[in-house]
């Protein structure tokens, strides 16, 4: 864990000094204040890469608890499954319209934690067309309707 | 008595039936907003502004409207906090701390009940200060300039990591990647583009609810998944429902004191419930020292920042009420709604209309009543959300928090965003960084920055003025004292390894 520890705060440090980079020549075209919009960031910056390199040469131990299950080669990989279906859900999710989207990627996440077919179909169905209903008519949040679109008119 | 005239007029707006239904429904709306997760008291205040303009409701009838859903919501947000341990909003993140393990140990009844309790006791001492000291507390906040709200800010963040006690230096990084992720977008001040990369979707920032979303939801989504592969269960509820006497009274002095405590903080504008939870939180650990077992299900672990949130949602309102200031996110919404109305609150509007304000602090009272009443019978509804198994909860967990962001901006780039931030919290959660102080740091990033430009624009840039005063001298001295306690736990620790090694 020590070595992952350390390739963690290496990209960190790396990505704090490019983003110290990026922020060097923000400047602004005129100004009434002493204290510019870079100064702030790079105060941040600053800090956290120096934290981080103590971190990278004196890494602290994880401690698991004892309900923290070692990770495997299986856990990760249904970790990477979820990933993808999350990133298809935020994909689909105007284009198809939140229903179809929802089902889409709601059963196979079902199924993923262990669901049945019938009733991950049939709950996760039920439960996108009700929060569809809750949400777009009941409480004003805007959802897009996608492939539906047609049933509105 | 001037006040107790005004108070008694205005118990006499609250209790018309009108208003008196206006509460109840409010409240219950508020509770179960509060309960789906990434819908807080924000986005439920937000919402129900159109919806109370719209139903045509009396100026005085919407604001108790919004005040009692923003009371339900921050009574709500304890509910996934402590069953999921999914905080709703950055205030209720102290009460995943032991509320959660409480839930864990079979507890789940008695943890959201005594949350209940406290929660009512803080907005009660709260409600008591406020028709006390509201006029002269608008007096104190104002001593408190932009250099005193920095040095103020630099405490909470320092103190965090010096509270953290076994990880301060994962504490403070984690802190400051919350510091930094808030100056992405545009620049108020200048205008200039940060970090941004040209992203049209970022100009106006990370905003908080894709942030504490992707934190929260994501990263426990991509948890539960290790766990149910070994056949665990997220939370079982059995057992007792209800506190008894002897638990309520072992958490008494800490519901007086956090009730208090989150009155101040929630008085002063920017501090709010978020900073109030936390400070309670860090103080009773202290106080407590090694007999408590914060973190693994202390019941004052869990009264400390429920009272705290309740003493701060309504100590938020003073500021608003009396200067016009909003104490947090919430009270800023609610301003929205009031100028929707044509009022501005400030101090005129204790003279002008004391029909609202004093109709509004008396709904308080009501609503506080009607929270207990409701949610103390209501548990049992509660914590059958336990009795759902994973595999239907997680899809739907992920379909709502996919809807919160969603409403935000309306945008599918926020959606990708979180997820991307969601990766992140749980590689941060495998390494052990916490996550709660980059929420914090989230949160108090804009405003240490506003406040340190302001202060540094009052002086022509010249330092002294974040130090000179004696408000801005005494927090620095506590910050110092804060810095060195996790140094002094590390150095007494190795010097103890380095003894048993020499005995060996």
């Amino acid at each position: 864990m020590l070595t992952i520890q350390r390739i963690f705060a290496a990209v960190l440090l790396l990505a704090c000094i490019g983003l110290a980079l990026m922020a060097w020549p923000y400047q602004a075209a005129f100004s009434y204040e002493p204290v510019g919009p870079r100064a702030f960031p790079l105060l941040i910056l600053g800090l956290m890469g120096l934290a981080l390199l103590y971190m990278l040469f004196r890494p602290t131990p994880v401690v698991h608890s004892e309900d923290d299950p070692q990770l495997d080669r299986e856990t990760l990989q249904k970790i990477g499954i979820c990933v993808a279906l999350l990133l298809v859900f935020a994909g689909t999710f105007e284009p198809l319209g939140f229903i179809v989207a929802s089902i889409l990627v709601g059963v196979p996440m079902a199924r993923l934690y262990g669901g049945r077919w019938v009733p991950s179909v049939v709950i996760i169905s039920l439960m996108a067309i009700g929060l569809y209903l809750l949400f777009d008519k009941l409480m004003d949040v805007p959802l897009p309707l996608g492939l539906l679109d047609v049933l509105e008119n | 008595m001037d006040t107790l005239n005004y108070l008694g007029q205005g118990f006499g707006v609250a209790l018309t039936p009108y208003n008196l239904v206006t509460a109840l429904s409010g409240t219950l709306i508020g509770t179960v907003v509060g309960l789906l997760p990434g819908l807080g008291p924000i986005n439920g205040v937000a919402l129900l502004i159109p919806i109370a303009f719209a139903l045509g409701l009396p100026p005085e009838s919407a604001l108790i409207l919004l005040a009692a859903v923003y009371l339900g919501c921050e009574y709500g947000g304890r509910i996934s906090s402590i069953l999921l341990n999914i905080p709703g909003e950055a205030s209720t993140v102290m009460t995943t701390l032991d509320g959660y393990p409480m839930a864990r140990q079979g507890l789940a009844g008695v943890a959201l009940s005594l949350s209940a309790w406290s929660s009512f006791i803080g907005a009660l001492i709260a409600t008591c200060g406020m028709v006390l000291f509201a006029p002269l507390l608008a007096k104190w906040a104002i001593a408190f300039g932009p250099a005193e709200y920095f040095v103020l800010m630099v405490f909470a963040i320092v103190c965090l990591g010096g509270m953290a006690g076994d990880r301060p230096l994962k504490t403070f990084i984690a802190a400051l990647i919350g510091l930094f992720l808030s100056s992405v977008g545009i620049d108020a001040n200048s205008g200039v583009y940060r970090f941004t990369g040209d992203n049209i979707h970022l100009t106006d920032g990370i905003q908080f609810v894709v942030l504490v979303l992707g934190l929260f939801s994501i990263s426990e989504i991509l948890l539960l998944l290790e766990k149910t592969h070994r056949g665990q269960e997220a939370v079982e509820a059995t057992g007792r429902m209800m506190f008894n006497l002897k638990e309520a009274a072992s958490v008494f002095w800490v519901n007086i004191r956090c009730g208090v405590l989150g009155f101040i903080m929630g008085v002063l504008p920017g501090a709010g419930a978020t900073l109030a939870s936390a400070v309670a939180y860090m103080t009773e650990k202290r106080m407590a020292g090694a007999s408590g077992t914060f973190g693994q299900g202390d019941k004052r672990g869990l009264a400390a920042p429920e009272t705290a949130i309740g003493g701060a949602a309504c100590g938020a309102l003073v500021p608003m009420l009396t200067l016009g200031v909003p104490g947090s996110g919430t009270t800023a919404v609610m301003i929205g709604a009031l100028s929707l109305y044509n009022i501005t609150p400030g101090p005129l509007l204790f003279q002008q209309q004391p029909d609202i304000v004093w109709g509004l602090i008396a709904s308080l009272f009501v609503a506080n009543i009607m929270l207990v009443i409701l949610n103390i019978p209501m548990i049992r509804i509660f914590t059958r959300i336990l009795a759902v198994p994973n595999w239907a909860l997680v899809p739907v967990i992920a379909i709502i928090t996919g809807i919160g962001v969603y409403a935000v901006h309306a945008t599918t780039f926020d959606l990708f965003l979180m997820i991307g931030i969601g990766i992140f919290g749980y590689i941060l959660r495998k390494l052990d960084f916490p996550l709660s102080p980059v929420l914090l740091g989230f949160i108090l990033g804009g405003l240490m920055e506003q406040n340190l430009r302001r202060a540094l624009s009052i002086s022509n840039g010249a330092l002294e003025i974040l130090w000179s005063s004696p408000i801005t001298f005494g927090c620095w001295i506590l910050t110092a004292i804060m810095l060195f306690l996790p140094l002094l736990r590390i150095w007494r620790r190795r010097s103890a390894q380095r003894r048993a090694l020499a005995n060996v």
